[in-house]
């Protein structure tokens, strides 16, 4: 009987099945287009919200007061609180949003080129939370498919297999994605770039995965049920899709979801040095990167958000993957 | 029991405070900066690199050296000079005081050492293209002990802005210029003791990836005009930090006595400078010039036999003026410079008083007026589909790059991006790893644009490899067989008469119209100079900082 799961894990789903809704809806969530310069407002801080007491019909609820750049040195704001920026919800499209022509409205502040921090971390959220999932699709079929050929087949195939496995799982991983990211031809369109960036970590890690897979599948042959499959006179395709790679799910699942941290990590590090995802296009990575400052983050603290973000994404998969872990192969679980 | 403690405590705290303080003690002449990496070689003829310089710049010493103030040269070991009528003989008369750091005389033999070594084949140096005279070397013939000639073959004004190269001794180096070790001679591994030179420091120590030590050279020749030795500093260290943000961190806790802080660094250093006691000083401005270029390379656009439709646009004067109106110079300087900066009009920079253009006038940064320029050169979006095309109708689409990892240049790339967009261009954008932009400006010429930076030197000439159209740095299109325009052939001949004229008003002249053809034909589009500050400890006398360097550094010291 396993175990419900515990509020953490509740918590976790409940934290992806947010972040993955606003990344999916990200042009209603976000109030403004994340690429918008605001070049008169840079490193804006949070703007605030106040309650209104709505006096007529279909006034707004909420407002804010305009801020202006007083000292661009020092970067100081002046909130002028003699006038009301109405923040209106679901309006022209958006969850919450000013007019066009109404001064801005900064939920999380802003960067150094004045965009609205939280429409680039929403729009940011598609890259990043992407990352991992395509990551692991693509990583993880590759494998299986070898993996699971390797360990049914035996003999040389195995043999030539896991000498290229081998051979891949030996390159200093990160360095090479260093090497591969920077040969990405400059005009490529920025989701092409995306997806090559997918299409290279994944490239790395699916050998360490097939390995393990190899080990399962050459384990699972050898069991009485695929002897009698194969007695019946079951191509070797038909044993292999239908009793041993079933066999092997509970180890897929429980690793996929915890090796998209890693992509999202990754993402995040190759954006940290100029190799990820690039300007104007937002990812978590690449939006965390500009916080690599001591001035910035002293100065204008909200430009970490992103951080919080990966942060929480990646904890919530890790616990479910844990959760998943238990519940599918119980006793693998010291206590 | 418990009552003894207590007292015992209380004798002790009072204890602690009612001891005398002591007599402050005076604090010692030592002077400790930091810098971002490890110097490369100590060899300071073959270093190509700011740390390598910066290790070795207080151990070696030129002819002459740049007065920061007035941006003209000043004797240094010759004590004098003077010149023929026309200018190809130049006599310098050596100091008779100077000594090695070995106690070894220094002598016009070590002079004509040097430009030996700085025109040997097998010695690769960036000081030797700046001493060619139209790839002719300089012939250097010691007259005696303390004189040393000069022969050019013509009129060389550049000359004397050009000879403050860091004399080395001969008595230690000469055996390996003979067998061709030089280049290799001098290496970080070198025991710090046998770096001998003239300068005011002696390197002690050098501690890989944590600090350099020096020590005052007792044997100094320069004195103050008291008649007192010189340096007063006893110890100098330069700290070896990761990055700039450890730099700033060093500085404010008090570890390193001076630092040349970012732009969103000085408002911060400002407000806390009585906490810190210490002063933030306005050097001036950038003295290179940060700009966009468009590759202009017909090896980059010829394939198969078909010409590549970006060489027409980026050779169109209409087409490079309507981009000059859309670069937003204000808001780079508010968004990516904190404010701390001035639009940037000619090449050469205001710092550079005599040579500086200051008759232009800009581009001003107005997206309407540049849209009206693309419409009337035929640039048009014919199909509506955002992005214009060129008469053949081909999209307006290319490539910006820029080096990674240095912040502000990609903020400014990030604004061109969007304005040019706004334009109606499709800008790809892509930060590249400094190496693979080298490669790709000087060796594939693969790019179409891209924003980079040339350092400023006072000697105008020394940018004769960038604007001459036969120059390897003359990026746009390097190391041309003809000057593929007539703009390009105009800016060659003044090169050639600014480089003959020895008076220096009339020299500047044509300085001026090379800036003003510049700012006509657009090769390179001018953003912005970044304003440069110093912070220091109030407790260091005699800082004179200027956009060129320290105004007479041997004066520093530490005072109270």
């Amino acid at each position: 009987m396993p175990r419900p799961p515990g509020k953490t894990v509740v918590v976790s789903i409940f934290l992806l099945a947010l972040f993955y809704l606003t990344a999916l809806f990200a042009p209603f969530v976000a109030p403004y287009d994340y690429t918008e310069q605001n070049r008169a407002f840079p490193h804006c801080p949070p703007s605030s919200v106040r309650i209104n007491q709505p006096t007529r019909w279909g006034e707004s609820l909420l407002y804010t007061h305009p801020l202006k750049l007083a000292d661009p040195m020092t970067r100081r704001y002046e909130e002028d609180s003699g006038v009301r920026i109405p923040i209106r919800l679901l309006y022209d499209g958006h969850l919450f949003t000013t007019a066009a022509d109404a001064p801005r409205f900064f939920l999380l502040g802003t960067d150094d080129l004045g965009r609205d921090l939280f429409s680039r971390i929403v729009y940011g959220g598609r890259i990043s939370l992407s990352i991992g999932i395509v990551g692991v699709l693509i990583s993880f079929s590759i494998g299986t498919v070898l993996g699971s050929i390797a360990g049914y087949s035996g003999g040389w195939v195995d043999n030539l297999m896991m000498r290229l496995v081998e051979v891949i799982m030996s390159l200093p991983s990160f360095y090479f994605l260093l090497a591969l990211a920077s040969i990405i031809p400059p005009n490529l369109a920025p989701g092409t770039t995306f997806l090559l960036i997918v299409v290279i970590m994944s490239f790395i890690r699916w050998a360490g995965f097939a390995r393990i897979i190899r080990g399962m599948v050459a384990s699972l042959r050898e069991r009485e049920y695929v002897a009698a499959a194969r007695a019946l006179g079951a191509p070797r395709w038909l044993v292999l899709a239908r009793h041993v790679i079933p066999g092997t799910f509970s180890y897929s699942i429980t690793s996929a979801t915890l090796s998209i941290p890693s992509f999202i990590l990754g993402e995040s590090a190759l954006s940290v040095l100029g190799l990820g995802i690039q300007e104007p296009g937002a990812s978590w990575g690449n939006l965390l990167a500009t916080a690599r400052n001591v001035q910035y983050l002293v100065n204008y603290p909200w430009i970490l958000t992103p951080g919080l973000f990966i942060f929480l994404t990646i904890i919530s998969f890790n616990f479910l993957g844990d959760y998943l872990l238990e519940r599918f192969n119980p006793r693998s679980v010291v206590r | 029991m418990r009552r003894v403690v207590c007292y015992a405590i209380v004798a002790l705290v009072l204890g602690g405070c009612s001891s005398s303080p002591e007599p402050p003690k005076a604090r010692p002449q030592r002077l400790t900066t930091a810098n971002i990496s490890d110097p490369k070689t100590f060899n300071p003829i073959t270093s190509i690199d700011q740390s390598s310089a910066a290790a070795v710049g207080d151990l070696f010493e030129g002819l002459v050296r740049t007065n920061p103030l007035t941006t003209e040269q000043e004797p240094f070991l010759a004590e004098k000079w003077e010149f023929n009528k026309d200018g190809t003989e130049w006599t310098f008369h050596l100091r008779r005081d100077v000594k090695w750091h070995d106690g070894q005389p220094f002598t016009a033999a070590d002079v004509v050492f040097t430009f030996d070594v700085i025109f040997d084949d097998r010695v690769a140096n960036s000081l030797k293209h700046v001493l060619l005279v139209d790839g002719q070397r300089i012939k250097v013939d010691a007259i005696d002990d303390y004189t040393v000639r000069f022969t050019l073959p013509r009129p060389f004004a550049p000359l004397i802005n050009a000879i403050g190269a860091g004399i080395l001794p001969k008595h230690i180096l000469g055996a390996s210029l003979k067998d061709g070790s030089f280049a290799q001679k001098w290496g970080i591994d070198t025991p710090p003791e046998q770096l001998v030179g003239t300068g005011p420091f002696q390197m002690t120590r050098y501690v890989p990836a944590q600090f350099l030590e020096y020590k005052r050279n007792a044997n100094y020749w320069m004195k103050d005009d008291a008649g007192k030795e010189l340096p007063y500093l006893e110890t100098k260290i330069q700290l070896i930090v990761p990055d700039q943000d450890t730099m700033y961190l060093k500085f404010v806790s008090g570890q390193t006595d001076w630092h040349a802080p970012r732009p969103e660094e000085v408002a911060e250093l400002r407000t806390k400078a009585e906490q810190l006691n210490i002063n933030v000083q306005e050097t001036g401005l950038d003295t290179g010039s940060t700009f966009v270029a468009f590759n202009r390379n017909p090896a980059h656009y010829v394939r198969d036999g078909k010409r590549d439709p970006r060489l027409v646009w980026f050779t169109d004067k209409r087409f490079l003026r309507a981009i000059a109106h859309a670069i937003d110079k204000q808001s780079m300087i508010v968004n990516c410079l904190n404010g701390y900066g001035k639009p940037a009009i000619a090449e050469v920079s205001p710092e550079n008083k005599l040579y500086h253009n200051p008759n232009l006038t800009d581009y001003p940064y107005d997206l309407d007026k540049a849209k009206a320029l693309l419409d009337e050169a035929g640039y048009k979006d014919r199909n509506n589909d955002g992005v214009r095309e060129d008469p053949e109708g081909n999209p307006l689409e290319f490539s910006l790059t820029t080096n990674a990892g240095n912040q502000v240049r990609e903020k400014m790339c990030s604004i061109l991006k969007e304005d040019w967009t706004k334009l109606g261009i499709r800008v790809n954008y892509r930060p590249l790893d400094f190496q693979t932009l080298v490669e790709k400006v000087n060796s594939n010429f693969d790019w179409d644009a891209i924003l980079i930076g040339f350092t400023g030197t006072i000697e105008p000439n020394n940018s004769a490899n960038f604007l001459r159209s036969s120059g390897n740095l003359h990026f746009w299109q390097p190391s041309q067989a003809e000057p593929a325009t007539p703009w390009e052939a105009e800016i060659d001949q003044l090169l050639d008469q600014g480089s003959r004229e020895l008076d220096p008003q009339k020299r500047r002249q044509f300085y001026w119209r090379i800036q003003e053809i510049l700012h006509e034909e657009l090769p390179v589009l001018l953003t912005v100079r970044d304003q440069r500050f110093l912070a220091y400890k109030r407790y260091i006398a005699n800082v004179r900082p200027t956009a060129w360097g320290l105004y007479r550094e041997e004066l520093l010291r530490i005072s109270e």
